[in-house]
């Protein structure tokens, strides 16, 4: 359950050289639940980013653990940024996470897409899956990029908002579904939010960004009352 | 039926224009439907005018500098123009895209005033070239009509490449399209599939003016598309419905320009408004007359 995952040391982030946060030191354990809270403009996306190989570090290391191969990021960004010209079904836009496995000229073989509905049948997005992307509600859109992000086999899961947008029922129903993952195929989870409530029941690790500095401890410990009280106290001062 | 019985003949006369139209007008919309897709839909425009100056260019060049174009012959003519065409859409698209990309300033009024300073450039050109009375006005005004066998071929070379790259890469394609952030994830070459389809569109554009003009240029990598995307459901009938109807409104606007004596390439661009504008119509009043139905 210690195994460090992945390991910041003196990591600095931002955009064209400046940066926005510095100093991250940190590791991240293999199957740990992480949410990386903070305010907007905080830096979290920009650390999201970063750790996906997005943006390139401003200064510092990153370092992960696998030995044999690099770590696969299953990722799920936020559900409305995609185009809704796109003709694709809830399928077709899982089956996306299985073309890192195929080489270009190369067509998918029918066990990718018997995995992908499988995937699907995981997230609860089996039902819907024949339909327009475009066209499925926030919640619904969600489960088919948790099932795309399923479909990469991946380390490490890592979500942007995956409850923006989404009604509380809906929130609580996807928060379940992530941490019953997390729980049963051991994958690390990497959870952008800027909503406390929404994750307090299920992060073990919180990352909480708060004016320029960085907070990194047990979820139980970090939102506690009093700690609370003493970061913002330290942050008016 | 007599007519179309005619222009389907062997030893029809102008059977190279038909050939190539229907051509054209299979293709275009194979690499339209990215630039739909892509929200690139005044690139479509703007291309085939920049490609048409890029051959009014290549064919001005041995005039500046004192030769004669019939003493290069029709083949070193043509070679002339294909060079001129590629370069200059390869050129601008690589340009405007890199452009786009980067996301500063305003696309529509760069590709606007690339349009209009192309447009502006070809007349210019055109009215100082004693060739350009007889043949560039044809392919301005999308007058099919001398395609020589070196034309039909380049067409259907094209269009194979075109269909080819597309069939085996549309996967890669489509992410990098739809989820660039994720390809780049999954360890995919943004850039290298980014250049690999702005070349293909600027290769379908440049074969397409040359052999037809700017103006079913125009019409045939966007309208096709546009229709489509009101009817499929998914890509695959996105991508084959917006061919279709490209290659089959070739060939009856050919009919019907053949038939009443039109020129051809703005009967096409003409019957693809039309269809467009139905298709449009029946797709948005539809729903509505069959709900009407249901509750009456």
């Amino acid at each position: 359950m210690n195994e460090s995952v992945i390991t910041l040391e003196n990591l600095s982030i931002g955009y064209n050289g400046q940066p926005v946060l510095s100093g991250l030191t940190l590791s991240i354990f293999r199957g740990s639940f992480n949410a990386i809270l903070g305010a907007n403009g905080s830096g979290k996306t920009t650390l999201l980013k970063t750790l996906l190989g997005l943006l390139q570090p401003v200064a510092g290391r990153i370092d992960t653990a696998s030995v044999d191969a690099r770590l696969t990021f299953g990722y799920v960004p936020q559900s409305y940024q995609f185009d809704p010209v796109y003709l694709l079904t809830g399928f077709d836009v899982a089956l996306m996470g299985v073309y890192g496995r195929i080489r270009p000229g190369h067509f998918i073989p029918p066990f990718e897409r018997t995995f992908t509905h499988e995937c699907l049948n995981a997230a609860g997005a089996e039902d819907f899956s024949h339909k327009r992307f475009a066209e499925l509600s926030g919640g619904q859109k969600q489960r088919v990029l948790i099932a795309r992000a399923l479909t990469t086999r991946p380390d490490i899961l890592v979500l942007d908002e995956p409850t923006a947008g989404v009604d509380r029922e809906a929130t609580a129903a996807v928060m379940d579904f992530i941490s019953q993952i997390c729980k049963e195929k051991k994958i690390t989870v990497l959870l952008v939010t800027h909503d406390f409530s929404a994750v307090r029941h299920y992060a073990e690790k919180v990352i909480w960004l708060h004016e320029g500095k960085v907070f990194y401890e047990a979820a139980d410990e970090l939102l506690s009352a009093e700690r609370m009280a003493k970061i913002f106290e330290l942050g008016m001062g | 039926m007599e007519t179309i019985q005619q222009i389907l003949s062997f030893d029809f006369l102008l059977r190279n224009s038909l050939y190539t139209s229907v051509l054209v007008g299979f293709a275009c919309p194979l690499v339209g439907v990215f630039l739909v897709m892509r929200r690139l839909v005044f690139m479509g425009v703007a291309l085939p005018q920049i490609s048409s100056t890029g051959v009014a260019i290549a064919l001005s060049l041995p005039l500046w500098i004192g030769f004669k174009l019939t003493e290069f012959g029709s083949h070193s003519a043509h070679a002339l123009a294909f060079v001129g065409s590629i370069t200059f859409s390869l050129t601008a698209i690589l340009v405007l895209a890199f452009l786009e990309r980067r996301g500063r300033g305003q696309a529509e009024g760069r590709l606007g005033s690339a349009y209009v300073v192309a447009a502006a450039l070809s007349i210019l050109l055109l009215s100082k070239n004693p060739y350009g009375e007889i043949g560039w006005l044809d392919m301005l005004k999308g007058e099919v009509i001398a395609i020589s066998n070196f034309d039909l071929l380049l067409t259907a070379v094209t269009l194979a490449l075109v269909l080819a790259v597309l069939g085996l890469f549309h996967k890669e394609l489509l992410l990098v399209s739809f989820d660039r952030d994720m390809a780049t994830i999954l360890g995919k070459k943004v850039i290298f599939w980014d250049v690999l389809l702005y070349l293909l569109i600027g290769l379908t554009v440049s074969m397409a003016v040359l052999s037809v003009g700017p103006l079913i240029a125009f019409g045939f990598l966007l309208i096709p598309a546009l229709t489509a995307h009101l009817y499929a459901h998914n890509m695959r009938q996105f991508t084959l419905l917006a061919s279709l109807i490209g290659g089959a409104t070739a060939f009856f606007g050919f009919w019907i320009a053949y038939r009443w004596d039109l020129p051809v390439g703005p009967m096409d661009v003409v019957l693809l408004g039309v269809l467009y504008a139905t298709g449009w119509l029946v797709a948005k009043l539809l729903p509505i007359v069959l709900c009407h139905i249901q509750k009456t």
